[in-house]
């Protein structure tokens, strides 16, 4: 059999296809303890080449997989500059995925992030410095006091709504840095805590192996995060989640406890950004009350606003986006957060849900303008619209309406009243090309709604009167007037009349 | 410290973070929109005043001296050029958190980013354009004190009372008996109701927003009487003021007023305890309006079932 090549036309030659032989079984492997499949393979018969085939319905984890694996190979070449720049972005990537979660998934606003993200840093911080808490622990001890601060501003997000608890949380964070800075023991060196020895060795730190260690342990903190993002958001809490967005009463009324799973959803997040807390004080060897800023604030707020709010590759493309803007590009100086703005402003101005969402955006901008330009091109009776084309089986049907609207499109240009006179001339007979056409068009006509000449009885013999097919069987033809025609010829033309009369209206 | 002034002090407070947060609270009612460039509107035209003042000073002085009609031409110099430009701070967030987005989807989360980005970019254009160096506006209301009914009362602060009173008790008056001062308060009660009314959105929003950039604006010469004008002057306002127009309940004014007197004595008596001093204000009134908030969701005037969604 010869194989057949189509004209690449549409997004089918993109899409990633696999060909499946028929005699080996389907093989889907599971990751093991859980029931998911890494890939979302999805197996179709192709109605064109009528073979079967494999196709990767959503091609996210690929372009995930390839930008992890590209970040994490390129880190080795990169400059000492450029490391940090690398890491920073791993450690607020980290700290926006989990944001993404508290924000997206359980639908509360808050801005104390950083405000948590501190409290870990400097519990454990305090812990290792002052008590000498060896540095695993301290994750542990971050992750705990995140949990517990996560349940304390967790309380009022209940009686709170929207940007109520927005604005309170905020003011979380500026209480916590005056707290921070009035504490006794930390006046000397202005609220901060210094000398934290973390995973990093100390003859290391500001070294080559330090940057590297230290990009390699926020490189592991970010897919730990990503993985939180992926159990959380899209398992079973995620899913009630869901549903408590679209329709809070539904939800509730199907006994969904939707507030229950905020609440979880709030606690894990806060866990961990705890835990990213301390792992900020370790990669830096100290914290200082610089985190709790209103500034920092909103530049990580900028950050998940250009990405678009409640998507974790909204989160780190928004992340990339502005931490290299602000850390990579240093020499520009006061422009750097001018830059930031003006960006946050257009993506806010021109999409809906951020940059992560443009491509959703575009398209349905797309489909409309397709749809308004399909609207103009067809004409009442004409093409077949494709919400109406899904519903006609047979798809011969489509086209020959298609072409039956082009043909009586060029048909009407045809008609003019020498023609109309041509045909009152001589009705039967040889005539002018223009005209046989449109006679040929219309004895092709459907039977239903067919003209028909019927003589009058009783007395009158060169009486016609005109008729019109029912197109059932068993059903009588219906007149159409009730004008007599004198002579079969007058007739022909009044059928004529009726039926150009026709065509020009369709 | 002496009662009185703690009085004069808490007072002068209270007006300033009044005409922010009913600035705040106004917008939010009429149009449904968080302005977080308030702030950015206070600064610019802190520096607006500073300039034009700077400018206009050697021709004062060579037209009247140093004399009274001098410090009033200043002073009215002062006060138009901040209110003015403080308009037009409000116009251009009307121009681009408003107009372009007030009919999409999710309005009121939008249009907090574009003025958090609004915010953001002016205070670093003046940082730019000034430099991190603090400037100090003309005194307007002169120098000196005076004794007021056995207190003792610094011109600057006795101004800023006065002046405030008289711009607030303007405003509402306005509000009370023209004809857009009507069209606002019609849709700070139902904004479908007032469209239904044939009153035009877009036609009520640019007043309101100038008319709050105003508010900011002269908020702004009045309160860099007591401190000095720097592009980041107007975060603490900008956060003091929304605190309290939440305390005060989003959209209502009298709670706005009652809500900044409260935390203006609370900041004049925190500031005042020997053992808590300045260092802890901010910490203290935090935690009262939080606590407040806790127990009444919606502020000290915000009703439930009225307040807008």
């Amino acid at each position: 059999m010869t194989e057949k090549t189509f004209f690449q036309i549409g997004q089918r030659p993109q899409e990633v296809t696999l060909p499946v032989s028929g005699s080996e079984p389907l093989d889907r492997r599971r990751l093991p303890f859980t029931r998911r499949h890494l890939l979302k393979w999805r197996s179709r018969l192709n109605p064109k080449t009528l073979r079967q085939e494999r196709i990767l319905a959503d091609k996210k984890p690929l372009w995930w997989a390839i930008a992890l694996v590209f970040l994490a190979l390129s880190a080795p070449f990169l400059s000492n500059s450029a490391l940090t720049v690398v890491s920073i972005f791993c450690i607020f990537s980290a700290i926006n995925v989990l944001w993404t979660l508290i924000i997206g998934t359980a639908g509360i606003f808050s801005l104390a992030t950083l405000a948590v993200v501190g409290i870990g840093a400097y519990c454990s911080a305090a812990l290792n410095v002052y008590l000498g808490l060896p540095w695993p622990l301290m994750f542990l001890a971050g992750g705990l006091s995140g949990l517990v601060a996560g349940g304390l501003l967790a309380l009022p997000s209940t009686r709170l709504d929207g940007l109520y608890y927005a604005l309170l949380t905020m003011g979380v964070a500026e209480i916590c840095r005056v707290f921070v800075q009035l504490l006794k023991p930390l006046t000397p060196c202005n609220g901060s805590i210094n000398n934290v020895i973390g995973f990093i060795p100390r003859d290391w730190v500001l070294q080559r192996p330090g940057l590297l260690l230290g990009f390699a342990g926020a490189f592991v903190l970010l897919l730990l995060s990503l993985l939180v993002f992926r159990i959380v958001n899209s398992e079973r809490l995620g899913m009630l989640l869901q549903t408590a967005r679209e329709d809070e009463d539904f939800a509730q009324a199907a006994g969904i406890d939707y507030r229950k799973a905020r609440m979880q959803v709030f606690l894990i997040s806060s866990a961990g950004l705890g835990v990213i807390g301390a792992f900020y004080a370790q990669y830096y060897g100290s914290i200082s009350p610089a985190i709790f800023s209103l500034d920092q604030l909103m530049l990580l707020f900028a950050m998940i606003v250009i990405g678009g709010l409640g998507r974790a590759e909204g989160a780190v493309i928004g992340t990339a986006i502005v931490v290299l803007i602000d850390k990579g590009l240093l020499d520009l100086g006061p422009l750097r957060i001018l830059l930031v703005a003006a960006i946050m402003l257009l993506v806010t101005l021109w999409t809906n849900n951020g940059i992560a969402g443009a491509r959703e955006q575009f398209r349905s901008w797309r489909r409309r303008k397709q749809s308004e330009a399909r609207a103009r091109r067809t004409e009442k009776g004409g093409d077949v619209m494709p919400e109406e084309a899904i519903e006609i089986h047979d798809k011969q049907a489509i086209y020959y309406r298609r072409f039956d609207k082009r043909l009586r499109d060029h048909l009407k240009t045809l008609i003019t009243p020498e023609m109309i006179a041509e045909h009152h001339r001589s009705p039967l007979g040889q005539h002018s090309d223009g005209l046989s056409r449109v006679l040929n068009y219309f004895r092709r006509g459907d039977v239903t709604d067919k003209y028909a000449i019927i003589r009058q009885s009783g007395g009158q013999f060169h009486a016609y009167k005109i008729v019109a097919f029912s197109g059932v069987r068993g059903a009588p033809p219906r007149l159409v007037d009730d004008r007599i025609h004198e002579g079969i010829n007058e007739a022909y033309h009044a059928v004529f009349l009726l039926r150009v009369n026709d065509l020009m209206e369709s | 410290m002496d009662l009185s002034i703690l009085l004069v002090y808490g007072l002068s407070l209270a007006a300033i973070y009044g005409l922010m947060a009913i600035g705040i609270s106004l917008l939010w009612s009429s149009i449904g929109m968080i302005n977080m460039a308030h702030g950015a509107s206070f600064a610019v035209s802190g520096y607006a005043a500073w300039a034009v003042s700077t400018a206009a000073k050697p021709l004062i002085l060579a037209a009247f001296g140093k004399t009274l009609s001098g410090t009033i031409v200043m002073a009215g110099l002062c006060l138009s050029t901040g209110a003015l430009s403080g308009a037009i701070m409000g116009g251009l967030i009307y121009l681009l958190a408003f107009l372009p987005i007030h009919d999409k989807p999710n309005f009121a989360v939008r249009s907090l980013i574009v003025t958090l980005a609004i915010n953001m970019a002016s205070v670093q254009a003046l940082l730019w354009a000034f430099g991190p160096k603090q400037k100090s506006l003309p005194k307007i209301f002169g120098m000196g004190k005076i004794e007021f009914l056995g207190l003792s009362v610094r011109y600057d602060q006795l101004g800023t009372i006065i002046g405030t009173t008289v711009i607030l008790g303007l405003l509402l008056f306005w509000l009370k008996v023209s004809r857009k001062g009507l069209e606002i308060r019609a849709m700070m009660q139902s904004p479908e109701g007032a469209v239904l009314s044939a009153i035009s959105v877009r036609w009520t929003a640019l007043p309101v927003t100038m008319l709050t950039g105003a508010l900011a604006g002269l908020a702004a010469v009045l309160l860099s009487q007591t401190i000095f004008v720097s592009p980041t002057s107007g975060a603490v306002p900008l956060i003091k003021g929304l605190t309290i127009a939440l305390l005060g309940g989003l959209g209502s004014v009298p709670g706005a007023v009652a809500g900044a007197v409260i935390i203006g004595f609370l900041e004049a008596i925190i500031g005042a305890v020997p053992f808590l001093g300045q260092r802890y204000v901010l910490f203290g009134t935090f935690l009262f309006i939080i606590t407040i908030l806790i127990i009444r969701p919606r502020g000290i005037g915000g009703l439930l079932d009225k307040a807008r969604k």
